[in-house]
């Protein structure tokens, strides 16, 4: 997968290029609003990861740009402004989603391969880990065949895990991708955790290996290589 | 039991003292009337004394007229007995009596027509008239000085009360239209509000201390508004500033959590720093969002469907309550309708919900009553540290949990004070209630 990072401030460019590339992604980088357009005019990228405050225009302006020339490109609007306007506004002119800072990356990653899998229209809708087929349309997650009954949040939650595969995912990161940043970390680490003794409890049942190891001290990995 | 009901704060104060036009021009009509009555007692006497004297003059003058006409009768008659008729009185006296000055006196004499005694004026003078010496008395009624001091007196209270009368009526046309521009610039300062970022225009006008002002007016505002303007942005553009760094900061903990061979306790320094972080930015925007609210950026009112909301809100956080084990009651009117922004009554809502839930007991229990009046949402749970009228301020805690940052409920009453709600709260039966009245 090609994305291309626009964002102004080198240190935070290190930080997601360096976490994406560790994901597989191919990651190029510009700074400023020209040299986003030059790259965009030349190649072609799946994602494209835009930062509303460039030095020398409005990112915005990038998303108009790339609406007027018909491009199909993914487009995911980082924001220091976490205004329900710019949001709004945002998604009107065609943005895929819209991430304010800060972020974690591991979030990140899961919006990222969210677009991506919304844009494969063609393609299954499918993932699979092991013995584990998730259907990211229906929403079924399956263990050798046998369908797991399981909640909605139960369901975000695996994907989440599985997205970021052999990752730490703090259980700060889960609350917030599970319930927004409205809800407070101390209230819903205990939900987290609730949630992750259920979800690891089906899997088990259905004959799945207890893929979700507990990080003592940090949070959660979902672990393929035990 | 300690209820306190904040005000809502109106940008416009009401207007409970009209201008009282009158007010600067009485004062001043009223020292020149106190001068002009001080100018008029002085002049009165002035005016005595000058009639008084003008009289005398007069009186001195006539009896003289009269002398000389009795001296010249004397020549003509060649008095020799002594010549008594009204007001005259001539006697013949011995040769050898020296002619004297002209004497005047005042006397009291029967008046013969009147009948009474009345002042007179007396000329006593001997004069030698051919070789013989005449006494010679007359006097005439004079005009007293109480005629005088009253004829004066009435005259000028007359003058007075006219003058009185004719300063108030026309100061008080005159200063409606002298005092106009005035007014003006007064009933637009009342008017005048930084958030509309409107021009400031006076109007010109033929005074030149009101000119002074409107162009004082017109810099200074001209000037708040630049300096309003400049901290606004500073605010929000250092609010956001904020937010980059912190998400390098966390991001490069979140790398640092996913290296190989951590400990345990290294992890969970990370997270503990990682949550460090998360605060500082959640308080970042508590604060952005007070400022917003302060500079009237959410200015998007209309009739709101508090109802649905509420009801959309708490399946929201039903999980959260299951969890808490907290048993909910609610009672909420359908369609209940009130004028305010969108955004803000999202965020209401929010705030005392999850206030709601976060300060509870496990087990507890949480009331949420709707109707078109009021929202009422009570709570049981520990009771407050601090003084409850302290409760709505920022920073202050009703107890010192963790992790909240004092900020909730000091958005909610900002809220309410911009859309125009009276909050209270009050501690009955060991439940937290908070009340907002629409």
């Amino acid at each position: 997968m090609k994305v291309l990072l626009v964002e102004d401030n080198v240190e935070l460019t290190q930080n997601v290029s360096g976490y994406l590339s560790k994901e597989g992604y191919v990651v190029e980088c510009a700074s400023t609003y020209a040299s986003a357009i030059d790259k965009l005019a030349g190649f072609d990228y799946d994602i494209v990861l835009l930062d509303i405050m460039l030095p020398d225009n409005n990112g915005l302006e990038i998303l108009k740009y790339l609406k007027a020339h018909n491009s199909d490109m993914g487009v995911l609007i980082l924001s220091a402004k976490d205004a329900l306007e710019d949001r709004i506004h945002g998604l009107e002119l065609g943005a895929d989603d819209y991430l304010p800072k800060p972020f974690h990356l591991s979030e990140l990653n899961a919006r990222i391969k969210s677009i991506y899998r919304r844009r494969q229209l063609s393609g299954s809708s499918e993932m699979v880990v092991g013995e584990i087929r998730i259907d990211t349309k229906t929403l079924e997650i399956r263990v050798a065949n046998i369908l797991l009954d399981l909640t909605r949040k139960e369901f975000e939650m695996f994907l989440y895990l599985v997205v970021n595969k052999n990752r730490v995912l703090t259980k700060q990161s889960i609350a917030e991708h599970l319930w927004g940043d409205y809800m407070d970390s101390m209230d819903s680490f205990d939900f987290v955790y609730q949630h992750i003794k259920n979800l690891r409890k089906k899997i088990t049942a259905a004959g799945g290996k207890d893929y979700i190891q507990t990080m003592y001290g940090s949070g959660y990995k979902f672990n393929t290589n035990i | 039991m300690v209820k306190i009901i904040s005000k809502p704060c109106t940008d416009r104060v009401t207007n409970s003292t009209p201008i009282f036009k009158m007010r600067l021009i009485l004062k001043i009509t009223i020292i020149y009337l106190l001068i002009s009555l001080l100018v008029f007692m002085l002049g009165g006497v002035i005016t005595f004394e000058v009639i008084k004297r003008e009289v005398d003059f007069e009186q001195q003058r006539f009896l003289r007229e009269r002398l000389t006409s009795a001296e010249k009768m004397i020549e003509r008659r060649k008095l020799s007995r002594p010549f008594v008729r009204d007001k005259i009185s001539i006697i013949p006296l011995d040769s050898g009596v020296q002619e004297t000055k002209v004497h005047y006196s005042d006397t009291i004499v029967m008046h013969s027509t009147l009948q009474r005694l009345e002042p007179h004026i007396k000329l006593d003078v001997i004069k030698v008239i051919n070789n013989r010496p005449y006494k010679i008395s007359m006097y005439d009624l004079i005009i007293e000085e109480d005629d005088i001091a009253d004829g004066v007196q009435e005259s000028l209270l007359k003058m007075y009360l006219l003058l009185t009368f004719v300063v108030l009526i026309l100061s008080g046309l005159t200063s409606l239209w002298i005092l106009k521009p005035f007014n003006k610039a007064l009933q637009r300062i009342k008017d005048f509000s930084l958030m509309r970022n409107q021009e400031y225009k006076y109007e010109h006008s033929s005074t030149s201390e009101f000119n002074k002002l409107n162009q004082f007016l017109e810099e200074m505002t001209r000037k708040m508004q630049k300096d309003y303007q400049a901290v606004k942005e500073f605010t929000e553009n250092a609010a956001h500033e904020i937010q980059t760094p912190l998400t390098i900061a966390s991001g490069k903990l979140e790398i640092l959590l996913n290296t190989e061979k951590l400990s345990e306790e290294q992890s969970a320094m990370i997270i503990s720093a990682q949550q460090s972080l998360k605060r500082l930015s959640k308080m970042n925007q508590s604060l952005l969002l007070l400022t917003k609210i302060d500079n009237k950026e959410f200015e998007n009112v209309g009739q709101i469907n508090i109802s649905a909301e509420l009801e959309r809100q708490i399946f929201d956080f039903e999980e959260l309550i299951e969890l808490k084990s907290i048993t909910l009651n609610k009672e909420i009117e359908g369609n209940v309708k009130v004028e305010m922004d969108a955004v803000l009554c999202g965020i209401l809502i929010t705030n005392l919900v999850k206030n709601a839930i976060r300060h509870n007991f496990e087990a507890g229990r949480i009331k949420i009553l709707l109707n078109h009046k009021k929202l009422i949402i009570s709570n049981t749970g520990e009771p407050l540290s601090i003084e409850p009228q302290l409760l709505f301020d920022r920073f202050k805690k009703g107890n010192q949990s963790q992790e909240s940052l004092g900020l909730g409920l000091a958005i909610v009453k900002k809220i309410c004070d911009v859309s125009g709600f009276e909050i209270g709260y009050k501690f009955k039966n060991d439940e937290h209630q908070i009340e907002v009245t629409f």
